[in-house]
């Protein structure tokens, strides 16, 4: 699994390649973690190459909700494969996390939403 | 060849022409050749240009235990779930609920400890797939190991909330010694129950 981070209209995007799980799920954290700073830029996560995400990966994006809730940087996901939707909608995270369908929508909804509204 | 201890040994042999990219290739019981696609990393079963090979009931893989070696775990359960007849998203639940329960035995039963053997079989029975995952681990203690509330928003926890939703049956041998035989049972007759929201959520 790789990640990699881009800055785009002043938003943080980490583009995820791979499966997420025990393995590599570390390597997530990691950019992750490091990319949601206190009162820093909106962060997003590109899953449209992820097929597999089991539940290290979901804890890791859990763990990066709460942090962007205490810096009060905002954090979204987009490009959800079904199979990893199903899995979000099973654990009922796919309300608590922002959920975006592409990255035109997430750019165009998180680049126009109020500096943190506390999602 | 039958060694001891139970395991089977297995073999395959490859030859590949570096300058074409030619794969010729004979096995002797391995298991299926995992092929790695493009940037992705997705994996699928390799069979080459002679079919599938006979299917039998019973399949037994040992991996170490390495979490970077769980997608041998998935691709081999995600495969015979399909060929059990269950649907290509339900295969993938299936994989999940292992992958699940293999990650809690490399993280929890043997502490990280990379270098343990992890066994899983898959039973393949006209009306369900069984599944039981060997550790050599100290005992588990089956009363602590129940799915989590999801009212709460934390990390962590919700493996064994998807083993319990993904499967129909679950349960420890406890006759089994030395370490822990997990028995994992799912049922064709239930196809779709795999994201039954209302039933997994009362499991715990």
């Amino acid at each position: 699994m790789k990640v990699q981070v881009r800055i785009l209209d002043r938003i943080s995007i980490l583009d995820c390649t791979g499966d997420v799980d025990l393995y590599s799920s570390p390597r997530l954290r990691e950019a992750l973690l490091a990319e949601i700073k206190p009162d820093g830029p909106s962060v997003l996560v590109g899953m449209s190459a992820v097929p597999y995400i089991d539940s290290s990966g979901i804890a890791t994006l859990v763990e990066g909700l709460q942090l962007s809730r205490q810096t009060k940087t905002r954090l979204g996901l987009f490009g959800l494969r079904a199979n990893a939707r199903s899995v979000l909608e099973l654990a009922r995270l796919h309300k608590v996390f922002t959920i975006f369908e592409t990255e035109q929508e997430a750019l165009e909804k998180i680049g126009s939403a109020k500096p943190f509204d506390g999602v | 060849m039958r060694a001891t201890c139970g395991l089977f040994v297995t073999m395959t042999y490859l030859v590949l022409e570096a300058q074409t990219g030619e794969l010729c290739y004979a096995t002797g019981g391995h298991l299926p050749i995992l092929r790695r696609i493009g940037a992705t990393g997705e994996a699928e079963i390799f069979y080459g240009d002679e079919g599938l090979p006979p299917s039998s009931e019973m399949m037994r893989v040992v991996i170490g235990s390495e979490p970077r070696l769980l997608n041998i775990l998935r691709a081999v359960v995600k495969f015979r779930a399909q060929e059990a007849g269950f649907s290509k998203s339900d295969a993938e639940y299936l994989a999940l609920a292992i992958d699940e329960a293999a990650a809690n035995v490399i993280r929890h039963t043997y502490g990280g400890c990379c270098d343990a053997p992890l066994a899983l079989e898959l039973h393949n029975l006209p009306d369900r797939l069984e599944f039981t995952l060997e550790d050599g681990g100290p005992k588990v203690c089956e009363d602590q190991i129940r799915p989590r509330s999801l009212d709460e928003l934390r990390p962590g926890g919700l493996g064994t909330f998807f083993i319990h939703s993904f499967m129909d049956e679950c349960s420890y041998d406890p006759d089994f010694t030395p370490g822990n035989r997990l028995k994992l049972v799912k049922f064709l007759s239930r196809k779709g129950a795999c994201c039954d929201e209302s039933s997994s959520a009362n499991s715990g």
